[in-house]
Parts: C-alpha cells; sequence; structure tokens
C-alpha cells in the first residue's frame, strides 16, 4: 500500500518525469516531494502553484462540476495542464476520504514525456494514495 | 533512554527550543504555551493544540474511519505507540489518506503552538505520542510553514482573535450569497463557537477553516465576540472548556474545590 513518497517515486518512473509533488492547495504547503522544481525551489514553486489550483477550484465558472452527493469530499476540478516551450504541468487533485484539498503535481520533459500516457498514470495513483 | 542535555530552557521561544532539540536529536515532548510539540531524533512526529480538533476527530467526523474502528485502533495500538501503523495495517485507512490526514493536524497545531512563538514551559524527555511516528517532519520546516501561515493569515485580515475566541456573525450577514466553503462556515458561526469548533464540526482542516474566517472578517461578516462575562457559578459552563487556557481552567476547578471544603 503506497504512502506518499512510493506515490512521488512512482511518478518519477514516467518517461521524462523532472519532479513531482503533493501539495495541499489551500496552505500552499509541500507534504511530499521528489526530484527536481522549476527554478529550483521546491516550497516556492509548490505556493505559487497551490495559489492557481485554489483560483480555479474556487472558481465559479470552472469549477462548476453538477452537484455531487459528497461535494467536500470530490474535488470540483480533475487535472490542469499547463505547457511551456520545454515542459509540462500536470496537476491531479486527489479525492480524500476527507475534505479533498491536496493535488499531485508532476512536471513533465517536453520531448521525453506522453502527456496523455501521464494523465491516465497520476489519476491511478492519485487513486491508489487515498484508496491503498 | 535518550541522553538529553538541558539547553532548551536557556532559549526564549519555543522554535529556539526546539531548533536546540533537533539539533541534539532529542526524543520527547516540548510544551509550549498552546500546544505540545512530539520529536522523535530530533524531528517532529506529531503536534497537539487545544485549538485544534485532533487527527481522531479529523477521521471521525468525517466518516473516512468509523469510530468504532477508530477506538479499536487506539485500544489495540496505544500502548504500543503505533496507532496509526494499526490503522493502514487493519485496512482501515489507505496509508497516503493517514500521512495526508495527519500531516493536516500536525502543521495545523504546530501554527498555534509557533505562531505566537513565546517562551516554552517544559520537555519532558522520552515522552512518545500513542499515534507513533507517521511521517516525520524536520523541526526547520515545521517552524518555516508556521511563520508562513501567520504571514498568510495576516495578509487576508490582521486580527488573530479570529484564530481563537468565540466568533459572532454580522447582522444581515447571508450564507447565500457566498462561495460554498465560504458560505458552510459562516452558517456555524453563533456567538459561542470558535474556529476549532467550527473545524471540528465540519471535520475540516482548521487552517483551512481559519482561512475562510479571516476572508469573512475582511468582508465584515464575522468578529470575534467580546469575551463573555466570568459567572460565579458553580464552575464554568459547558462551552467555555474550548477556550480556556488550560492552566487557567485547572486553577478554576482548584478554586472551585477548594471553596467546596
Amino acid at each position: 500500500m503506497p504512502g506518499i513518497d512510493e506515490s512521488l517515486l512512482e511518478a518519477m518512473r514516467l518517461p521524462g518525469a523532472r519532479g513531482a509533488s503533493l501539495v495541499d492547495w489551500i496552505s500552499g504547503l509541500a507534504l511530499g516531494a521528489v526530484g527536481d522544481a522549476p527554478g529550483g525551489d521546491l516550497e516556492a514553486t509548490a505556493a505559487e502553484t497551490a495559489e492557481l489550483a485554489r483560483h480555479v477550484a474556487e472558481s465559479g465558472s470552472l469549477a462548476q462540476g453538477g452537484e455531487t452527493a459528497a461535494p467536500d469530499k470530490e474535488p470540483p476540478v480533475e487535472d490542469m495542464i499547463v505547457t511551456t516551450a520545454d515542459s509540462y504541468h500536470l496537476l491531479r487533485f486527489v479525492s480524500t476520504p476527507f475534505e479533498s484539498t491536496v493535488f499531485l503535481h508532476l512536471w513533465l520533459d517536453r520531448n521525453d514525456g506522453n502527456l496523455a500516457l501521464a494523465r491516465i498514470r497520476l489519476a491511478e495513483m492519485a487513486d491508489r494514495l487515498v484508496l491503498g | 533512554m535518550t541522553r538529553v542535555t538541558t539547553t532548551w530552557t536557556t532559549h526564549g521561544t519555543t522554535s529556539a527550543a526546539l531548533r536546540a532539540l533537533a539539533a541534539e536529536g532529542a526524543t520527547g515532548a516540548l510544551s509550549g504555551e498552546r500546544g505540545v510539540v512530539y520529536l522523535s531524533a530530533g524531528r517532529v512526529v506529531h503536534v497537539e493544540s487545544a485549538f485544534t480538533p485532533d487527527l481522531g476527530t479529523l477521521l471521525t467526523r468525517s466518516g473516512a474511519v468509523e469510530p468504532d474502528g477508530w477506538r479499536a485502533a487506539v485500544d489495540g495500538g496505544g500502548r504500543q505507540h503505533r496507532v496509526g501503523r494499526r490503522l493502514v495495517d487493519s485496512g482501515r485507512l489507505a496509508a497516503g489518506a493517514l500521512e495526508v490526514c495527519h500531516l493536516g493536524a500536525l502543521f495545523d497545531a504546530a501554527y498555534f503552538v509557533l505562531a505566537h512563538d513565546t517562551r516554552p514551559r517544559r520537555f519532558r524527555p522520552g515522552a512518545v505520542h500513542w499515534l507513533g511516528a507517521v511521517r516525520p517532519v524536520p523541526v526547520d520546516v515545521v517552524v518555516r510553514e508556521s511563520r508562513r501561515r501567520r504571514a498568510l493569515l495576516e495578509r487576508i485580515w490582521p486580527d488573530p482573535d479570529i484564530d481563537i475566541a468565540p466568533l459572532t456573525r454580522a447582522a444581515g450577514a447571508d450564507p447565500a450569497d457566498l462561495p460554498r466553503r465560504r458560505s458552510r462556515t459562516l452558517t456555524q458561526v453563533d456567538g459561542v463557537r470558535t474556529a476549532a469548533d467550527i473545524a471540528a464540526a465540519l471535520a475540516c482542516r482548521t487552517y483551512h477553516t481559519l482561512v475562510e474566517l479571516r476572508r469573512l472578517a475582511a468582508a465584515g461578516l464575522v468578529t470575534a465576540a467580546p469575551p463573555a462575562p466570568v459567572t460565579a457559578g458553580p464552575g464554568p459552563g459547558p462551552g467555555a472548556v474550548a477556550w480556556d487556557d488550560p492552566d487557567t481552567a485547572l486553577l478554576r476547578r482548584l478554586r472551585d474545590a477548594l471553596e467546596a471544603l
């Protein structure tokens, strides 16, 4: 049964992975991180990415999901994808059995990475992290 | 047993004492004004504060763990300080879910202990928390995060009383006009409950509740209620314990006991 570190190390085995972290999008705290961060500062990256995730998760337009049975436990957004000239950032919101406020952040090299594959795998890892 | 020198007493703040204990690789429990930090080999394994609901409250109120399952894990693993391990091994909670919820509770309590960084009260060498080590965190990370959170909350609305005082809703404040998370928080504000009570009622992390409450305060919808007058009755009322300083509560009980003689 994987913990935070095992899940992040698994994410790092994806082709092109440069860095992976688990971040709380309300506080901006990285609960765990492996590999590199853009600019070399893991804590700053977590805080900035969390700010972006929070805006989207609280957005009245972008996060307008249907009424679910457990709105606090179902994150209002599944993924966020940011592309740059040489990399991808994939953010996967994790559905936890208590209030859901964390996401997995995977930083991928654009030449070596496969965004479609990474998206599917990251979703599976997010499920295994909290459901076993 | 762990050998620990007493240099921590020379430090004027809880964070400085923690750093000294971390440098020694100490194991034990350091009590600050607003909570207790448990160290194992110089790393933080747990933090408890009366101003935040504990891990058991978060897990059971949210439905992540059945109350019976939680009690069974505490009964079965408490003495060996392996309650966390027991929860995971018995299949009641995934390892990752325990780590995420545990870290949430740890940093929430640490905010209260370290954001108002006062003189440490005492250190109990060798003291171990019954939860066991789930995911130890370096002292520096905990201290830095607590300060960052204080700055974030100050930026939203600079009134630290919101964190600990009973809260009052402004006249005409309507939860229906707000985003869901904030509206849910506002409906719990009743002139008696504190942030910790509201977090426990919603099975919500305390820091997340503080963020919403400070935003509500910034919008003029919530204020820290003036302290209730102390009533000369037989002991404190049922709700008073939640925001009483533990030592004040003890002194009151002592006074009541002496008066009853």
